[in-house]
């Protein structure tokens, strides 16, 4: 059986984080790495933040991105992406959704979260970004738009958004995500 | 604060270089060892609604790091989605002018 991952953007471009916030050059190398050698088809999301608030961005938490405004650009953004998932699901592909813990748009498990956040940035990126169980933005408006589906999909968050992030424990995860072969 | 480690050099490239076809050539490890970010391009055979909805996403993704002073480049040749991406470009005055050659 085939398997399909769709990756968020940044896993590919690391240049779309945030200001201070990218883990390596461009790639995620390990990432890619380990999905190549498990034969899946790689397929990228787009960036939600990036063009909405370009590359020079804060850090900013979801309670901060939660406008009308951005829950729209995030269904456009992800209408298309829903439908490619569909036709995967509909190929008899498995399919993995791959987000970022600790993001506020593409978190899984965990997503950026505070609700006096705002104003000037007066706190380092790695010294104080509180997180809270569920996904992100993006991730929640993607699950709404595929519906039933989702239980046909397996979706999982790779946490480089969090302070304490332990890339072999990350990867460990990632693998045992696509190696699963029941969906949820 | 732990830095950044962002190249600034974001390569546009086909479907095909993130998934080669069998005993095609390998130009992501290279992209990936030079150091560039990928913003890759949908697959073919895509209904055309989808497609167009997400190049016009990557357009805007492309334009924001031009915008922004990245290096921005065209994996070259590309296919049909580079061409439609070239036109989405060009309908708001937008150009990128480096290629980056992947034959095969």
């Amino acid at each position: 059986m085939r398997t399909v991952c769709y990756l968020a953007h940044c896993l590919l471009n690391a240049n779309a984080k945030v200001d201070e916030g990218a883990r390596c050059a461009g790639v995620s190398a390990p990432v890619v790495g380990l999905l190549r050698e498990h034969g899946a088809t790689i397929r990228q999301m787009p960036c939600p933040e990036l063009a909405f608030g370009g590359t020079r961005r804060f850090w900013a938490v979801r309670e901060q991105y939660d406008t009308p405004a951005f829950r729209s650009h995030c269904r456009t953004l992800a209408q298309p992406v829903a439908e490619q998932i569909r036709a995967d699901l509909g190929a008899g592909a498995r399919v993995v959704i791959i987000g970022i813990d600790g993001s506020p748009s593409m978190g899984v498990e965990l997503t950026a979260s505070a609700g006096d956040w705002g104003g000037r940035p007066d706190k380092p990126r790695d010294e104080d970004y509180p997180v809270t169980p569920g996904p992100g933005l993006f991730t929640e408006t993607l699950l709404d738009l595929l519906g039933g589906d989702v239980a046909r999909a397996r979706v999982v968050g790779i946490g480089q958004d969090l302070f304490d992030y332990d890339e072999p424990a990350e990867l460990a995860k990632l693998a045992a995500a696509v190696e699963d072969t029941g969906a949820r | 604060m732990r830095g950044d480690l962002r190249s600034r050099r974001v390569a546009v490239v086909t479907d095909s270089v993130l998934n080669p076809p069998a005993g095609g050539a390998d130009h992501l490890t290279p992209l990936t060892d030079g150091g560039w970010g990928l913003v890759v391009l949908p697959p073919s055979g895509l209904p055309a609604g989808t497609e167009r909805a997400m190049i016009a996403a990557i357009a805007d993704q492309v334009v924001t790091f031009l915008d922004d002073g990245y290096e921005v480049a065209l994996g070259w040749p590309g296919d049909e989605r580079t061409g439609r991406l070239i036109e989405a470009l060009s309908a708001i005055g937008r150009r990128v002018e480096r290629r980056i050659d992947l034959l095969d």
